[in-house]
């Protein structure tokens, strides 16, 4: 059992192995100011996570990226899911939520920037804009997958709101609002780094601006594989929650 | 014959159903849309500053930034180092996809790269590249590439190994060779795939593009929208952003028309991650 398992990673470990020798010697064969080898940045994340400045970059990275998710989803379910029961709304909205979901958010941050300024806020804004249109337009989505004839089923055998919920709105629109939860985990990523980046520079971003200001090729290498694996661990974590919830999907 | 027919006959049905349902939403639409605009202009009149964007001084803006050449140059700009770097993740990601989805040992060898930069946020590579290219427009034109080739690597390689094995064994057996499969059954039969991969690549390449040109000064709508926004005539930079969302939302539309039109029989399932 165990065997067939290692077995079935064997490719993964060979192809990660090639890919870091790649790394290894594409950077050792070019400038340091170019590419940094695989070896010297780890060494240098290393380096970075004895610092306690790293820890707290890390902790402000989060808060930020957790407020922002957080509202994002506290806005955009409840307003997903009302509009999945009142259909004469959804109508209305839903050519608005898709423009608005197909709109490159990071196109408003210079507004923002002259609205209200630095601060948490602002940049907190930017995440929820980045994430919230996600879980609103698959919440709707998944709204307009159910069939009006289940409705009216399940009206006919005088269910009342709350059954009707349980039974035919939750099963149908759980696995879409999970789609857009796990888009919306990605989008924030983006948007957490756009406002430290472009806003004030805080946390991961002013990680990477800082040695990149200081032509310390060094640092990005590290703070980017830093960012890289975050984002590839939310990426699965966003999966697993989307295929748990998919199950019932057919 | 049979196929057209069939296909002949579907469209009126299923038209039929469709064009009542328009134009009874059209009215809750357009009520919408006036209430949402409404309440943008009534919300920025009371609170915000009068510089701040709203509704009335955007839609008298517009004419004048539309044939504004400063406005243009700069529209035109972002938009072919958009095309650039589009066609450029095309050409690579496409031949990488297939590639991919053909041939086992490339999935193996390079699934876990290319899934793992696709979740990674693009605009993190932004600093790495400025110190590559400098800053100049090849630094925009690589973060659009970057934005845009996993998008389009993933879903080629889906569409790759969606191509249904008969069709496959049939060409076989007429004794057709690889050079004439690829273009002939794999490239046509993973075409839906295709599209629903350059829709998500063109979407994120805008924004990789507008977010380069954020970062390094090289003009370009991003940077329209940053100068004219700090100078507070946010009017002028807003109808940069609708334009940008015009952009976008007339990729989704494209692309959504060409799969209706020559891809009838496909759903419009999501093929995208």
């Amino acid at each position: 059992m165990q065997s067939t398992a290692l077995r079935s990673r064997l490719p993964f470990f060979i192809s990660l192995a090639a890919g870091i020798a790649l790394w290894e010697i594409a950077g050792r064969s070019t400038s340091q100011a170019f590419m940094v080898p695989f070896s010297e940045t780890v060494m240098r994340l290393i380096q970075l996570a004895g610092t306690a400045n790293f820890w707290q970059q890390l902790a402000e990275s989060a808060t930020l990226f957790g407020t922002g998710f957080a509202l994002s989803l506290i806005v955009g379910v409840p307003a997903g899911v009302l509009l999945a029961r009142m259909p004469a709304l959804r109508v209305g909205v839903e050519p608005y939520i898709m423009i608005l979901y197909a709109t490159p958010m990071v196109a408003l941050i210079p507004f923002i920037l002259s609205i209200m300024g630095f601060g948490f806020a602002p940049k907190v804004l930017v995440v929820f804009l980045f994430g919230v249109f996600s879980v609103l337009y698959n919440t709707v989505e998944g709204a307009r997958s159910i069939k009006p004839e289940l409705i009216e089923v399940a009206r006919s055998f005088r269910s009342g709101e709350w059954a009707l919920w349980r039974e035919v709105m939750l099963p149908y629109t759980l696995p879409y609002v999970m789609t857009g939860v796990r888009q919306a985990i990605g989008r924030c990523l983006v948007g957490m780094v756009a406002a430290e980046f472009f806003l004030s520079s805080t946390g991961l971003g002013q990680l990477i601006m800082g040695a990149s200001q200081n032509f310390d090729t060094g640092g990005v290498f590290a703070s980017i594989l830093i960012i890289g694996l975050i984002g590839v661990g939310l990426m699965r974590i966003g999966l697993m929650i989307e295929q748990h919830f998919a199950r019932w999907r057919q | 014959m049979t196929d057209a027919a069939k296909s002949a006959a579907a469209m009126p049905a299923a038209a039929k159903p469709d064009a009542p349902r328009k134009s009874s939403a059209l009215v809750p639409r357009v009520i919408a849309g006036i209430v949402i605009l409404a309440l943008w202009e009534l919300i920025v009149r009371t609170m915000a500053p009068s510089y701040v964007a709203k509704p009335s001084t955007v839609l008298l803006a517009f004419p004048r930034v539309i044939v504004d050449p400063v406005f243009l140059k700069a529209f035109g700009e972002t938009l072919l180092s958009v095309a650039q770097g589009l066609a450029i993740a095309l050409a690579f990601g496409t031949v990488i996809g297939m590639l991919m989805g053909r041939s086992q040992i490339m999935e193996k060898a390079i699934r876990h790269y290319v899934n793992g930069f696709y979740a990674v946020p693009m605009i993190v590579a932004l600093p790495l590249f400025s110190l590559w290219f400098g800053y100049t427009g090849a630094t925009r034109t690589a973060t659009v590439v970057f934005a845009s080739i996993f998008a389009i690597i993933i879903n080629a390689a889906d569409g790759a190994r969606s191509v249904p094995r008969e069709y496959l064994e049939v060409a076989r057996s007429f004794r057709s060779n690889s050079w004439r499969i690829f273009p002939e059954i794999i490239l046509p039969s993973s075409m839906p795939y295709l599209l629903a991969g350059f829709r998500l690549a063109a979407g994120r390449a805008l924004i990789g593009a507008v977010v380069a040109e954020f970062f390094i000064s090289v003009g370009g709508i991003g940077h329209y929208i940053l100068y004219n926004s700090r100078a507070y005539r946010h009017d002028d930079a807003f109808v940069g952003v609708l334009l940008l969302a015009a952009f976008g939302v007339g990729f989704e539309v494209l692309v959504g028309w060409i799969t209706r039109r020559y891809m009838p029989w496909y759903r419009r399932d999501e093929a995208a991650v």
